[in-house]
């Protein structure tokens, strides 16, 4: 134990911030694992919501939700995850021209403030242009078009998406030692094969930490889903939506994610149901956790064999 | 010198295009001048090996030396000679000539200048203080140098006759034909089988196979003197190895590049005794059919390795030559101050 005062009163309180923090994630968990384990099912899983299914005491099923919330995140990050790295490697590896570094540094420290929301009403008034409504669907003969599908959505989403791929791939590429390049570049090879063989795979556990970061931005905003997704939770997905030949149909189409169900079925929303609410929750929970878990150890592989 | 024959799976094309870059311009003629430089300061090596006649199978230069301190090590020199007896440079044939190199950081020279001459085959040892530049001239050689953005670098570096800071160098096949050991060990985090092969990939369109590389991975691998602690485990983990072990790698995969010239700095100051034992012997065996160029701070290990040796301070060649002569009997005050300051 330290013996100073002030010693003992910082130890004390970093203890006491620690013990909080764990205490609050704790009771979170506990809490959503005790209302919401119930709920679960192989129904609850695998249906729509019927109608009607969202009053309180009936069963509905978060199925379009759940697959909502999967193809959001995969279409985002498939879009987020080449065009972060690539932002990475150029503000790490080149940085020239400078204004250009700057200007994009800048720019992602403003779309990591700025609410999503924002971004939302934006996509809305480019994406009903009618030149787009190949994204979604044209509304009448107006030249308009809804705005509201899974590919816009999954755009936006890449926005959202970006910056913590693009900061956390950012810091791990400076911290591949400078010997590694060196190494590589003295062996006769050049830039990019140095970036590709050396410094991606070197940073590889923090680009990961930046992929599981953006999908937990993904998976968790709602505004984004409200406004070009058309959070439509009642709507069942068309007969056939998961066939191969019918995906680009369902790609534009209005869908929902779990987050969406969540805050409809909740006591705040219309339907009023608080169970299949911590349900989705749990599931949410869920899904994130293994992603994490999987990415973090696949980017941690271990070099040869034992 | 031919590239080496190493089984290594060079496309041809770059085989092709390093015979090109050597007779493209030939200057021989020009080299062979330039060996005599004007610069008064330098002692070139043709000057003082007429005591070794170039050619013939006489003695090796450091295997005559009569100290008794040194007896030991030159004796396995001269050992290692007769089982290579490539190894007899000729000081007139310069693989490396350094004319008039100047580098300068942030408009801070450090280098005012320098010529330096590495016969083929040779182990040409630099020496001198710490700060003196030993480092920057290595880097300049295979142009790491200008990687730092302050850097300013002038003059000439032939490599065989053609000045590496030409325009049209192809950067990348001048650091293949040169080699370079760093002075931590830096073995890529990757297995021990990956770090060798990965100089000999991506020079093809279509990634070779791990089968058909094996014969030149262990090719280089017994060469630097590991294959027979690894060649159980070549799928372990490079880090895992102990310090001596992966800079012995490091040379490996070096070698895998298929080069004329290695540069070693300082290579030996973060191993033990035995590890470094090693190493020299390494040396000794690869000179010869590679030229080395190692910077060091062991003067004794200078003079147990080098052939020839150039003694730099404050960003200037103070004297070279025979390494026998500028550790034994040197013409510079200034060059036997450092040397004997070395040794007591
Ligand atoms: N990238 C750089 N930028 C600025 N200055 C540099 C750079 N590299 C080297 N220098 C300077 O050049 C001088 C010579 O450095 P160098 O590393 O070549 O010396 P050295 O002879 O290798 O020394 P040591 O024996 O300690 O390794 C030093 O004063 C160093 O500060
Ligand atoms: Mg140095």
């Amino acid at each position: 134990m330290p013996t100073r005062l002030s010693d003992r009163v910082g130890v004390a309180t970093a203890y006491a911030a620690g013990g909080v923090l764990i205490i609050a994630v704790t009771v979170i968990m506990s809490w959503l694992v005790w209302q919401g384990i119930g709920t679960i099912s192989w129904d609850f899983l695998t249906t729509g919501p019927a109608p009607g299914s969202l009053e309180q005491g009936v069963a509905g099923g978060i199925l379009p939700a759940l697959v909502g919330t999967l193809i959001v995140i995969i279409f985002g990050m498939l879009v987020a995850i080449p065009l972060g790295l690539g932002v990475a490697i150029f503000l790490t590896e080149y940085r020239q021209p400078s204004w250009l570094a700057k200007g994009t540094d800048t720019a992602i420290d403003l779309i990591f403030g700025v609410p999503s929301v924002v971004f939302a009403l934006f996509g809305l008034a480019i994406f009903s242009q009618g030149w787009l409504a190949w994204l979604s669907n044209p509304v009448g003969d107006a030249g308009m078009a809804t705005a509201q599908s899974f590919f816009c959505a999954s755009l936006m989403m890449a926005l959202i998406g970006l910056p913590p791929v693009v900061r956390s791939s950012q810091a791990a590429i400076i911290g591949v030692p400078n010997q590694q390049r060196e190494a590589s570049y003295a062996l006769g090879k050049g830039r990019l094969t140095t970036i590709r063989r050396i410094v991606v795979p070197g940073a590889r556990p923090g680009i990961a930490t930046g992929i599981v970061l953006g999908i937990g931005r993904i998976a968790g905003d709602t505004a984004i889903v409200w406004i070009l997704l058309g959070g439509a939770v009642l709507q069942s997905p068309p007969d056939g939506w998961y066939l191969p030949w019918n995906l680009v149909d369902f790609l534009r189409s209005e869908g929902s994610t779990l987050t969406t169900y969540i805050y409809f079925s909740s006591p705040a929303g219309e339907g009023n149901s608080p169970g299949p609410a911590y349900g989705a929750a749990f599931v949410l929970m869920v899904v994130i956790l293994f992603v994490n878990i999987a990415l973090i150890r696949l980017s941690r592989r271990k070099i040869g064999k034992r | 010198m031919e590239p080496m024959d190493t089984p290594s799976n060079d496309p041809t094309d770059e085989r092709a295009a390093r015979q090109e870059w050597r007779h493209a311009h030939d200057r021989t003629s020009d080299l062979q001048a330039a060996g005599n430089p004007t610069d008064p300061t330098m002692v070139p090596p043709v000057a003082t090996a007429d005591a070794e006649p170039a050619g013939t199978q006489a003695a090796p230069p450091a295997a005559s030396t009569a100290t008794p301190a040194a007896a030991q090590p030159t004796e396995r020199i001269a050992k290692s000679m007769t089982e290579h007896p490539a190894h007899v440079p000729n000081p007139s044939d310069l693989v490396l000539a350094i004319r008039g190199l100047r580098v300068a950081f942030s408009g801070n020279e450090i280098l005012h200048g320098v010529d330096i001459d590495a016969p083929r085959g040779a182990v040409v040892a630099l020496v001198g203080p710490s700060g003196c530049g030993k480092t920057t001239l290595l880097r300049s050689i295979n142009r790491l140098t200008e990687l730092a953005p302050t850097a300013s670098i002038n003059g000439e570096i032939q490599l065989d006759g053609q000045n590496v800071y030409d325009r049209g160098t192809d950067l990348n096949l001048l650091r293949r034909r040169i080699g370079m050991v760093f002075q931590q060990p830096n073995p890529f985090p990757m297995t021990i089988f990956d770090n060798v092969a990965f100089a000999m990939r991506e020079q093809a369109k279509t990634r070779p196979s791990r089968s058909s590389l094996m014969p030149a991975v262990q090719d280089v691998l017994q060469r630097a003197g590991l294959w027979d602690e690894v060649k159980d485990n070549l799928d372990r983990n490079a880090l895992s190895l102990s310090g001596g072990q992966q800079q012995r790698l490091c040379i490996a995969r070096t070698l895998a590049a298929n080069p004329e010239v290695i540069l070693m700095d300082e290579p030996c100051s973060a191993l033990d005794p035995r590890s470094t034992a090693r190493i020299e012997e390494l040396i000794i065996q690869l000179a010869g059919s590679l030229t080395v160029v190692i910077v060091t701070h062991n003067l004794a290990q200078a003079k147990r390795i080098g052939d020839y040796a150039a003694y730099l301070l404050n960003g200037d060649v103070i004297e070279q030559g025979l390494a026998r002569k500028v550790f034994e009997d040197p013409d510079q005050q200034s060059t036997r101050d450092f040397v004997s300051g070395m040794f007591g």
